[in-house]
């Protein structure tokens, strides 16, 4: 705790810490020097990626690229969550710090939307290659006959009468590919 | 005698299709199927994809020089663990190039389980990792236990920890088998069948399911012990380590085997973390990395073991690394039922779980490696963000990193080293 608010005074904002684990805010755009430091300063060594996410708040807030770092000098995983604007989600890539971000990062891009400057490998990785929209996003609807299921009406999203097609549309055509 | 004029064309009804095709496809905004002559290297080969590359590293992949060729493996390739397509850039027997082509078992579990209730979550992350069920539903359960702050009772905690080395001890065992039979061994897969059957049969015998057990709740287990089910782990105890060891014999010194495993994919440890390789694979090559010694959770602080880890990180040592682990299970089942205390095995929690806005984060050593969850609470019976990271999806980064100038025959038995399960990988 000490060390990292020493280290990365200007950087960090909200420490936060529970049971077991350390978190902190970032801005998007100082990803790279924030996690290079953690990664190779070496009285902190967080030397593994163990996850990276997307989290959408919605629209109208941000989007956040969180990840999560391990340490064999400290007892606490390590959340870094890196704020986005949600109009403009755009964010250094960190596979050159770890190889293996690639895969993070074609998963958040494919479900998020999320676009990572510098990544030579950027294409969809669950959905097809002409798909264009993102599922994860928390204004996506599904266009779909869920409507007609037996369930219908439990689900906000199998009651077509209350959505609001117009956000979906101006959602979607925001949201295309740059 | 008809003379044909080869100046007017009539022209190919296939090809008035294509354009109409492609005048439909730009009206809604689509990539063209066929790009601007010459922008694409090799465009009416087999397996390249029908539009323009997407990325830098599509376009290195899919640019075919003199005397290379592309190979599709899969999506239905036999050993291919699942439903994944490995796209093998080849010249003559020599691999150039790997591109994994994911997403045909996509479910959208993530997804699914931000509409479902926190107690419904942990039946659709079953079918994730099929062969290691009970590790799907435990990272999630300890996430939504630190989101709700609701404590376990200890012997649940011990059932959860019997259960999930039971699952490791099946699930690394089939992987021997798949292993052999990646080579052409038929036999050992059967017999890890016969000792995964009587696993399967314990576990079923605890939770009345045979494979998507839905067996952990949010704060403990559904069921208590019965006397069937530890009739039948006594008598699987009982000879287990005698099956083990045959399975064993049958492949270690096998001379085919030696030969097709030994410096066969070797990954350093270096590499390994860098591409975010966990699990056996991890250890295999030389990073003594566990969840279970790293984080503790669960009752694992409580029992004795130690991380073992191979030198040599080639498929031999993934498979030495299996072994070594199924016999530490074991013993780890053995000190748990010894020390397994008296008492409920399920804490108070009411049917729809709302915990007060927060965010927790679960992580632990399933066969695969580290599998975690990270979920967000907005207060309400949903979980706002549920996020899933899956150990196999992350290791398949590993083969094309390190299949260039081996065998295509080798491809596959190198990914069955590494264990995928595509379940698992495409979520």
């Amino acid at each position: 705790m000490r060390l990292l608010t020493e280290r990365l005074a200007t950087d960090l904002r909200d420490l936060w810490t529970d049971e077991d684990t350390v978190e902190f805010q970032i801005d998007g755009a100082r990803n790279i020097e924030v996690l290079r430091l953690l990664k190779e300063a070496p009285e902190l060594d967080f030397f593994m990626l163990a996850d990276a996410a997307a989290v959408d708040y919605g629209p109208g807030e941000r989007f956040e690229v969180v990840y999560h770092l391990y340490s064999s000098k400290h007892p606490a995983w390590l959340r870094v969550r890196a704020h986005l604007d949600r109009g403009d989600p755009i964010v250094p890539t960190v596979t050159g710090l770890w190889e293996g971000a690639m895969f993070h990062e074609r998963e958040m891009y494919d479900m998020m939307g999320i676009v990572f400057e510098g990544n030579r490998d950027l294409r969809r990785i669950y959905m097809s290659p002409d798909y264009r929209s993102f599922p994860q996003r928390r204004d996506f609807v599904l266009p779909d006959d869920a409507a007609d299921s037996p369930a219908a009406g439990v689900n906000p999203l199998e009651r077509p009468e209350t959505w609001d097609l117009a956000r979906f549309r101006d959602a979607t055509d925001t949201s295309q590919p740059r | 005698m008809t003379t044909i004029d080869r100046d007017t064309r009539i022209p190919d009804p296939i090809e008035l299709d294509l354009a109409e095709e492609e005048r439909l496809r730009a009206a809604a905004g689509l990539l063209p199927v066929r790009s601007a002559a010459g922008e694409y290297a090799g465009f009416d080969q087999v397996g390249l994809p029908d539009r323009p590359p997407q990325t830098e590293r599509e376009r290195e992949v899919y640019t075919l020089e003199e005397g290379e060729m592309l190979v599709n493996m899969g999506p239905q390739h036999p050993s291919t663990h699942g439903v994944m397509r490995l796209v093998v850039k080849v010249r003559g027997e020599i691999i150039v190039d790997i591109d994994p082509v994911l997403g045909y078992l996509h479910r959208g579990i993530e997804k699914l389980c931000e509409n479902a209730t926190y107690t419904t979550v942990l039946t659709y992350v079953d079918p994730m990792d099929y062969l290691s069920t009970m590790h799907n539903e435990h990272a999630p359960a300890i996430a939504f236990e630190k989101l709700y702050g609701v404590e376990v009772p200890k012997r649940a905690e011990y059932i959860r920890a019997l259960v999930v080395e039971l699952e490791r001890v099946s699930s690394h065992g089939l992987m021997m088998g798949f292993l052999a039979l990646d080579m052409g061994g038929l036999t050992p897969i059967l017999y890890a069948f016969i000792n995964r059957d009587e696993i399967v049969d314990i576990q079923s015998a605890i939770s009345g399911q045979r494979m998507l057990f839905n067996f952990f709740r949010v704060g403990g287990v559904n069921f208590d012990t019965n006397d069937e089910f530890l009739s039948r782990l006594g008598t699987w105890r009982s000879r287990v380590m005698k099956n083990i060891e045959m399975n064993e014999r049958m492949i270690t010194d096998n001379e085919i085997f030696r030969g097709r495993t030994i410096g066969m994919g070797i990954l350093s440890g270096a590499d390994a973390i860098s591409l975010g390789v966990t699990g056996p694979n991890l250890r295999a090559s030389g990073v003594a990395f566990d969840v279970r010694k790293a984080h503790p959770y669960s009752i694992y602080n409580e029992l004795e073991f130690d991380v073992i880890t191979q030198t040599s990180g080639d498929s031999y040592a993934r498979y030495l690394q299996r072994i070594a682990e199924i016999k530490q299970s074991i013993h780890l089942i053995d000190q748990i039922v010894d020390k397994m205390p008296h008492g409920p095995v399920q804490a108070q929690v009411p049917g729809i779980i709302r915990p007060k806005p927060g965010r927790s984060y679960a992580a632990i050593e399933s066969p695969r490696g580290l599998y975690s969850v990270y979920a967000i609470s907005d207060g309400g019976p949903n979980p706002y963000r549920f996020r899933m990271r899956d150990p196999s999806f992350i290791s398949l980064q590993a083969i094309p990193k390190i299949m260039p100038g081996k065998l295509v025959a080798d491809t596959m038995a190198v990914m069955a080293s590494f264990d995928p399960v595509m379940g698992g990988v495409d979520k």
